[in-house]
């Protein structure tokens, strides 16, 4: 006798009820989790050299130098809205990108907010920033 | 004559696409947050006149407050360190708009710090964007 099992075929159904709950709970997690922020600041160009290229090229070069909270342009001492009206004077924009190139040379203490203010007002002239460092252990650079 | 009962048409809100645009809402959302890497990092923002609004850049390089320094959030040990994390999140990126890495340092950190952190992003190749606070005069 011929014995045949009949098979049932089961209906499978993912539940996709709740799957409009989930993704709303997505939304409010990211909604609570994102801060829209409008960062500022400026932009700057900082080329790499060796300090015997530089040292070479800087001679050229407007110089601007921090020493213990004071700052000097070109050796005579400046404060920062001298130094922007200094920069304003060079008319970096118009000048070939050689000619932009103004060093920073920091020595002693020197926080990152005095260094911030002179980087920032170089980059709003127009200028490119060159930073002469000082040499550490018998390095170039 | 007895009139029949009126039969009111069952009133039924259309919630079929309602999933769809949740999870259109989230792809949106998604795409478009950046998600902080430095959240826990404390720092004091410097400040200066005249600061523009800022390009954001998914590399970033922190300094904080205790003269720590990290790359995309992460503790590394000197500035030999980030110019080469820097220069591996460069790889394969040509236009200076691609090469943009955001430098934070807190105010107070001395330049032997911060100095050579800044020129290990300019060897690596990288364009720095600081970050600071416009500080308006009076």
């Amino acid at each position: 006798m011929a014995w045949k099992r009949e098979r049932r075929k089961r209906d499978t159904v993912v539940p996709t009820d709740s799957l409009s709950d989930v993704a709303f709970l997505l939304i409010i997690f990211f909604i609570l989790t994102t801060s829209i922020q409008r960062l500022t600041g400026f932009q700057a160009e900082i080329p790499s050299a060796e300090r015997a290229e530089q040292s070479q090229q800087a001679e050229k070069m407007p110089s601007i130098g921090l020493r213990g909270g004071g700052m000097t342009w070109n050796d005579q001492p400046v404060d920062a809205d001298l130094l922007r009206a200094k920069l304003a004077d060079l008319r970096l924009p118009s000048r070939p990108e050689s000619e932009r190139v103004i060093v920073v040379e920091a020595s002693g203490k020197v926080p990152y907010q005095q260094y911030f203010e002179v980087l920032s007002a170089i980059s709003g002239a127009g200028g490119v920033v060159g930073i002469l460092s000082e040499e550490r252990g018998g390095s170039s650079k | 004559m007895k009139m029949p009962p009126r039969r009111r048409p069952g009133i039924v809100v259309p919630t079929a696409s309602m999933g769809d645009i949740a999870f259109l809402l989230t792809v949106f959302f998604m795409v478009c947050s950046n998600f902080a890497k430095e959240a826990g990092i404390k720092w004091t923002e410097p400040r200066a006149p005249q600061l523009r609004v800022i390009k954001q850049s998914n590399i970033s390089v922190s300094i904080d407050a205790e003269g720590q320094i990290y790359l995309q959030g992460q503790p590394i040990p000197d500035a030999d360190s980030v110019e080469s994390g820097v220069a591996a999140l460069l790889q394969r990126r040509g236009d200076s708009d691609e090469r943009l890495v955001m430098f934070k340092c807190d105010q107070a950190v001395d330049k032997e710090v911060f100095e050579p952190v800044i020129a290990a992003i300019a060897r690596a190749g990288g364009v720095m964007v600081a970050v600071g606070e416009e500080h308006k005069a009076p």
